[in-house]
């Protein structure tokens, strides 16, 4: 597939990374010369430099013969007008880079699809609802659903209180015997990795189970100390993205934020309902301090300074706050965050490239989830006819390494699979896969 | 822990000696056509080739990535170790009676498409042995690496690696987005006028097949060998030679503006200055050569005007075919094609030398540092095909034509000093390194268009192999595996 990317910062950048990695063929547009020789440099892709607006450049893009556009500069107008342009020149889908979260409302949607915009994403907003998601999961567990919960997914952190810690999975799955569930996935650190059955699960781990039980509380038990409800929230940050998670938060936590302009606080006491704003400077730590951070049960770091944002969440952390996120511009910096202890980092360019991939990736498959912090995909496959899989139980199928079934629709029913399960024609597979596997799985279930 | 990747580069360096191997079977299907063919050499060659390519390929590697590093050691360790591969059939084949250094040096000639021979009378070589002449030539042309590229998919961003270290032109234009297509686009391109030239050779110009091919191999590879010992001049045609000088003169021409001529986009032609140039230059000289020619009378009008442009455009394009002897012309044009040993045709093709646009760059660059006499103040930039290059790249150029005249100068002082007992030793030793470090093939001196490299002895054939590849490379390739820095983390 063609694909043009307009904008190689760090958003095109890593978005066309994925893409190659998928086999695409992608041609990076940018105005900077040394931006693009790196792009070059490391990834197989045709550079164009030039204005992005400029028809004569997206027409040396080859854009009448590319499917899809993805204009990602940091401009809201630029990314816009070059998706109307690009449209315009037979571009079949294109996706543009927004700021202003109010342009995803559907009426607007409906509007900006009209001229021309088929898919828009704004990366604070993603940013915003993915800490939503993150504060949501301290009180709960992940919990994702297949086809009306046929079968559902469930991530939870075993902690160093819970009854399965330091077993080996072949105990645990001894010890609930009579339940029906696969683990298949554990994320430790920031690695993903799919357990054998003598893997130990080690204290604060986080563990993906699947299961065709529509509601399976036993998972409860599994977790250990009861679970900690998140009220109280510190948010602090001068920055677009503070006020969108501040607002999405509004409704259903009590949110603090702390900022240090008069002019911000003017305009978040504007766009917010019945957040507290105090205005201080929250580099400080006695600003933080005075307005209660160790009461808080999470802390939200989301300066414009990445290294504020990590020293910060780091002294929440030290005083005892139960959930911190930092938000960083560097992608260099989501490695580090469990390693110096903080919960979370997120960096928004990097979701709103991943975001579009799976935009991308969408038509090819039946349905997708992703989980924060997992390097992994879980796709959702029909079995064809001419599949290879079929008329052979799952242990004989060579299956790719790296890949795992967490579980099978069949019919009405959920099944989660052993080694005799034998696929059947129009079952629908749910896949678990890392990175270096999905390629060969894809061509599994093409 | 090693710094360098050596096994991807081993197993890398497997799947081109047996892509090799592949090559080594074709020449025996002569076998079908003529009588008296051994086919023992080819297949002996071939079964070499492809057994240590299946054994070296089979190198369990971890890690598949092919950084800077590897891609440069890939493609100068895999070049010289393809160029001793390829000597093999001349050493198998009894009636040749070649020494190891001979057959060595006619493999680097060939697969570096400098066209140089030792033979002496080509004519008494059997078929499959032309054959294989003739298609080192043809796979050296687009180089094994770009088709090893198209073929197998080789690893990603690992591949552009390779592409440009193979084919080093200074301006990376993609024609597509991804490697492998561009290197399959370029081998639609090469095969192609391959094909057409041999289908006008045969059925217009009425060579005989095996004539046809063998040279419509040459000339789009740029080579020079040919099945005769007289090289085109045997054939005394206009017919064959005005096919024969455009076909060299497309290709010269960099394929990606090939690929628009063939899609049709006729504009992108005329805003490349390189080719203008090209043209330009060409145009230039043939014009000073028939005029010399016809002015001090040797031929007729069109005679000189053939005579002349056949000459300039072999050796300007670096094929080297000849269809007359220019060093028996006046000394001043004996010295002007000395001078275009050193032009190359434009980047981006399949001739060698130092290319087209570098001297376009050079000109430019010299141009305005003259124009920054007169006005201090002004502000100007080196600008190509309309656009202002990265400034690196003027560099680099530079750079290179420095190299290149240090290189040439080091290969002279060392086959004087080598050379043997023969006539004109001086302009013989400038000749012999100009045209093995241009991938040319004929010189002046004792080693003109009529003569052959057969008289040298082994230390001085060594060396202009040796010049082959550092030419064929582009020199940086190859240099840059003798910098220390390349062996160090710093």
């Amino acid at each position: 597939m063609n694909i043009v990317i307009a904008g190689s910062g760090e958003v095109g950048f890593h978005l066309a990374q994925l893409l190659v990695n998928d086999g695409q063929s992608v041609t990076l547009i940018d105005s900077d010369d040394e931006i693009l020789s790196h792009a070059a440099d490391q990834l197989d892709v045709r550079i164009i430099r030039g204005d992005v607006t400029s028809t004569r450049i997206l027409e040396n893009a080859g854009l009448a013969l590319a499917k899809l556009f993805i204009a990602v500069t940091t401009s809201q107008s630029t990314n816009l007008l070059a998706c109307i342009l690009a449209k315009k020149m037979g571009v079949q889908k294109t996706v543009a880079r927004i700021s202003n979260p109010e342009f995803l409302d559907n009426d607007q949607k409906t509007y900006f699809k009209g001229i021309g915009v088929d898919h828009l994403l704004s990366p604070r907003w993603l940013a915003a609802k993915e800490v939503l998601r993150l504060i949501k999961r301290v009180s709960a567990t992940d919990i994702f659903e297949f086809e009306e919960g046929k079968i559902s997914i469930i991530g939870f952190t075993a902690d160093q209180s819970s009854p399965i810690a330091h077993k080996t999975f072949e105990e645990f799955y001894n010890q609930y015997s009579d339940q029906h569930f696969r683990v298949f996935a554990v994320l430790r650190g920031h690695q993903t990795f799919i357990p054998q059955k003598t893997d130990r699960i080690m204290p604060s781990d986080h563990i993906y189970l699947s299961t065709d039980l529509k509601d399976f509380q036993e998972v409860n038990s599994f977790v250990g100390k009861t679970l900690k409800k998140v009220r109280n929230i510190m948010i602090i940050g001068d920055t677009a993205v503070a006020k969108d998670t501040a607002k999405i938060l509004d409704d259903n936590f009590d949110v603090k934020v702390v900022i240090k302009s008069e002019r911000v606080c003017k305009i978040f006491i504007r766009d917010l309902k019945d957040a507290a704003i105090i205005k201080g400077d929250p580099s400080k730590t006695d600003v933080l301090v005075e307005e209660g951070l160790e009461h808080m049960d999470a802390f939200i770091a989301m300066t414009d300074n990445s290294e504020t944002n990590i020293l910060t969440s780091l002294m929440a952390e030290e005083l005892g706050v139960y959930k911190t996120i930092a938000l960083v511009d560097n992608p260099a910096y989501t490695h580090l965050s469990q390693k110096i202890g903080i919960d979370t980092i997120i960096d928004k360019k990097l979701l709103a490239a991943n975001n579009i991939f799976r935009y991308v990736r969408k038509g090819k498959i039946e349905a997708i989830a992703s989980f924060h912090g997992v390097d992994a995909e879980i796709i959702e496959y029909i079995v064809h006819e001419d599949n290879k899989l079929v008329r052979k139980a799952l242990g004989e199928i060579n299956f790719p390494e790296g890949a795992i079934i967490a579980g099978v629709i069949r019919g009405s029913k959920g099944v989660i699979p052993d080694a005799s399960l034998q696929l059947q024609i129009d079952d629908k597979v749910i896949v678990f896969m890392l990175p270096v596997a999905i390629k060969k799985v894809e061509s599994l279930f093409k | 822990m090693t710094y360098i990747n050596y096994r991807i580069v081993i197993k890398v360096i497997g799947l081109l000696i047996f892509i090799m191997g592949i090559f080594l079977m074709i020449p025996s299907l002569t076998a079908a056509f003529y009588e008296d063919i051994v086919l023992l050499p080819f297949v002996k060659s071939s079964a070499l080739c492809l057994t240590a390519g299946v054994i070296l390929y089979m190198i369990k590697v971890p890690v598949k990535d092919i950084r800077k590093r590897e891609g440069y050691l890939i493609v100068a360790l895999g070049w010289i170790i393809l160029c001793l591969l390829g000597s093999m059939p001349y050493l198998f084949e009894e009636g040749l009676d070649v020494s190891l250094t001979d057959a060595i040096f006619e493999s680097t000639s060939g697969l570096t498409t400098t066209g140089a021979t030792i033979f002496d009378d080509i004519e008494s070589i059997n078929p499959a042995i032309l054959l294989w002449r003739s298609m080192t030539q043809w796979i050296g042309g687009m180089g094994i690496i770009v088709f090893t590229i198209a073929i197998f998919p080789i690893l990603g961003i690992g591949g552009v690696e390779l592409f440009v270290a193979e084919a080093p032109g200074p301006t990376a234009s993609k024609i597509h987005p991804q490697i492998k297509e561009v290197a399959k686009r370029l081998w639609y391109i090469y095969l192609g006028l391959t094909a057409s030239l041999i289908f006008i050779l045969h059925y217009l110009s009425g060579l005989p097949a095996f004539d046809a091919i063998n040279h419509a191999l040459t000339t789009m590879s740029t080579g020079g060998f040919s099945t005769k010992n007289d090289s085109i001049a045997h054939y005394n045609s206009a017919w064959v030679e005005y096919p024969i000088m455009l076909f060299m003169v497309l290709a010269g021409t960099n394929y990606t503006i090939l690929y628009f001529l063939f899609k049709g986009k006729f504009q992108k032609l005329w805003s490349s200055d390189e080719l203008k140039f090209y043209l330009l230059v060409l145009f230039m000289c043939i014009l000073t050569g028939s005029m010399v020619l016809f002015g001090l009378d040797y031929y007729g009008l069109e005679e000189s005007f053939r005579k002349a442009g056949f000459q300039v455009i072999s050796l300007l394009t670096t094929t080297g075919y000849v269809t007359a002897d220019y060093t028996s012309w006046t000394p001043g044009l004996e010295l002007m094609f000395f001078f275009l040993l050193f032009t190359g045709a434009c980047a981006g093709s399949t001739s060698g030398g130092i290319k087209m646009i570098r001297h376009l760059v050079f000109f430019k660059t010299s141009l305005i540092e003259l124009k920054r006499i007169l006005h201090p103040r002004g502000f100007m930039r080196l600008k190509i095909d309309g656009e202002v290059p990265q400034s690196r790249i003027t560099m680099h150029i530079l750079v290179f034509l420095l190299f290149y005249l240090i290189i040439f100068a080091i290969g002279v002082l060392l086959i004087s000093f080598s050379l043997p007992e023969i006539a004109d030793p001086f302009k013989t030793a400038v000749g012999a390194v100009a045209t093995s470090l241009g991938n040319v093939g004929p010189s002046i001196g004792s080693l003109g268009p009529v003569d052959n490299f057969a008289d040298l002895n082994q230390m001085t054939k060594v060396i202009l192999s040796l010049l082959m590849v550092i030419g064929r490379l582009e020199l940086f390739t190859v240099i840059i595996i003798f910098t220390p820095y390349f062996w160090r983390v710093k």
